[in-house]
């Protein structure tokens, strides 16, 4: 197969050029109207960025109430200091930043120490675990399960990063900059992430496991 | 980006993140490989099993937004900084991009990469976070690492409340 029909199979993005305003447009004028104290601007990016917010507090805290209580905090710093935000690109990792923040605070209120142990060799790439079928895209109950659980034994910072990448789509740089981790660091702890996934989840894909 | 077989490759591939040029090399080797080929599996079930997490989230009464109104102060209105506080403003926000800059070093990183938390150095944010430093928390800069190095370098909580002790 010649590169150039392989490429198809992935379906590059390309970036856009010209045409119609974009999402993000649209949004860099709701922070521009929400910092001048428009409340309908401000409720309108709440309303756009409040369920990623409360499902990363959630699956930091892994308990519902406490992501929401979370969530509105974040919102309320966010709403004190939209000023200080330069980039408006950058609007969801900055929030979710910030909801990092609220987590390690309230994790130092409660006095729990947090694992900062950091492996420095980068993994290879396992060539050996089953991989998913195309049917198993699919996420049922019990995999829904299984997946929980194997993100909820993953340390809180590997847990974090992994989460900014694959669920809110993060560019790895800006993992870095919620993180305050170098670039290799962030991609090192990513990959390990996903394999410590790939190695509780593998029994349970590919056929039963079969590769 | 040369050596084959690197996941964060395969993943920026998917994410549309790669130039054409890189997208056409790493897709030429991942069709030819099968290592790279269980992996780029694996990326895709992933990213599908997350958009479905997501899609299935409960909704909260917390997500309404008048939950969250009560809380909301009006937004503050920009505003010049004190007179007597512009010369240490000035100099805080210089001391704060240098440690922040040597902080944030990361290889490849953009010029812009750094953009949604530049107000580090700015004289207008720095003004409305000296009104307010008891009550906003690090939010111009969430890593907690850098807002600790930085508060430890002044000897002071000033700019946050870490979540980790100070040396
Ligand atoms: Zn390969």
């Amino acid at each position: 197969m010649s590169p150039r029909r392989v490429s198809h199979l992935f379906a590059v993005r390309l970036p856009l050029v010209g045409g119609a305003p974009s999402a993000g447009d649209a949004e860099r004028r709701l922070l521009t109207r929400a910092r001048k104290g428009d409340p309908v601007a401000f409720r309108t990016l709440f309303e756009q960025h409040s369920p990623a917010v409360w499902r990363f507090l959630r699956d930091l805290f892994r308990d519902d109430a406490a992501a929401d209580e979370a969530t509105q905090e974040t919102f309320v710093r966010a709403h004190g200091k939209l000023g200080a935000l330069r980039d408006d690109a950058r609007l969801a990792s900055w929030l979710l930043g910030i909801a990092r923040h609220i987590y390690l605070e309230s994790r130092r209120t409660r006095g729990t120490h947090l694992d900062i142990a950091s492996e420095e060799n980068e993994p290879l790439l396992e060539a050996s675990l089953p991989s998913p079928t195309p049917e198993e895209l699919l996420l049922n109950r019990e995999m829904e399960g299984l997946l929980a659980e194997a993100l909820g034994e993953l340390r809180e910072e590997r847990r974090s990063a992994l989460l900014l990448r694959i669920d809110h789509g993060l560019a790895y740089e800006d993992i870095a900059q919620v993180m305050g981790w170098s670039l290799p660091k962030v991609k090192n702890e990513i990959h390990r992430a996903r394999l410590q996934l790939r190695e509780r989840l593998a029994g349970h894909v590919g056929n039963g496991g079969h590769s | 980006m040369s050596t084959p077989c690197r996941e964060s490759e395969l993943d920026a591939l998917l994410a549309g993140e790669l130039s054409a040029e890189d997208a056409e090399r790493v897709s030429a080797h991942a069709a030819t490989c099968a290592t790279c080929t269980r992996a780029l599996a694996w990326l895709r079930t992933e990213r599908g099993w997350m958009a479905q997490r997501a899609r299935r989230m409960p909704s909260r009464p917390a997500l309404r937004f008048e939950a969250l109104e009560a809380k909301l102060r009006p937004a503050p209105a920009p505003r010049q900084p004190r007179r007597e506080h512009r010369g240490w403003v000035a100099m805080m926000g210089a001391a704060a991009a240098v440690a922040f800059m040597a902080l944030s070093m990361a290889p490849r990183s953009h010029s812009t990469s750094h953009g949604a938390f530049a107000s580090f150095s700015s004289e207008d944010a720095w003004s409305q976070g000296m009104v307010s430093i008891a009550r906003v928390p690090a939010c111009m800069d969430p890593s907690v690492e850098a807002v600790a190095l930085v508060e430890a370098s002044f000897g002071a909580c000033l700019l946050a409340s870490p979540a980790r002790p100070l040396p």
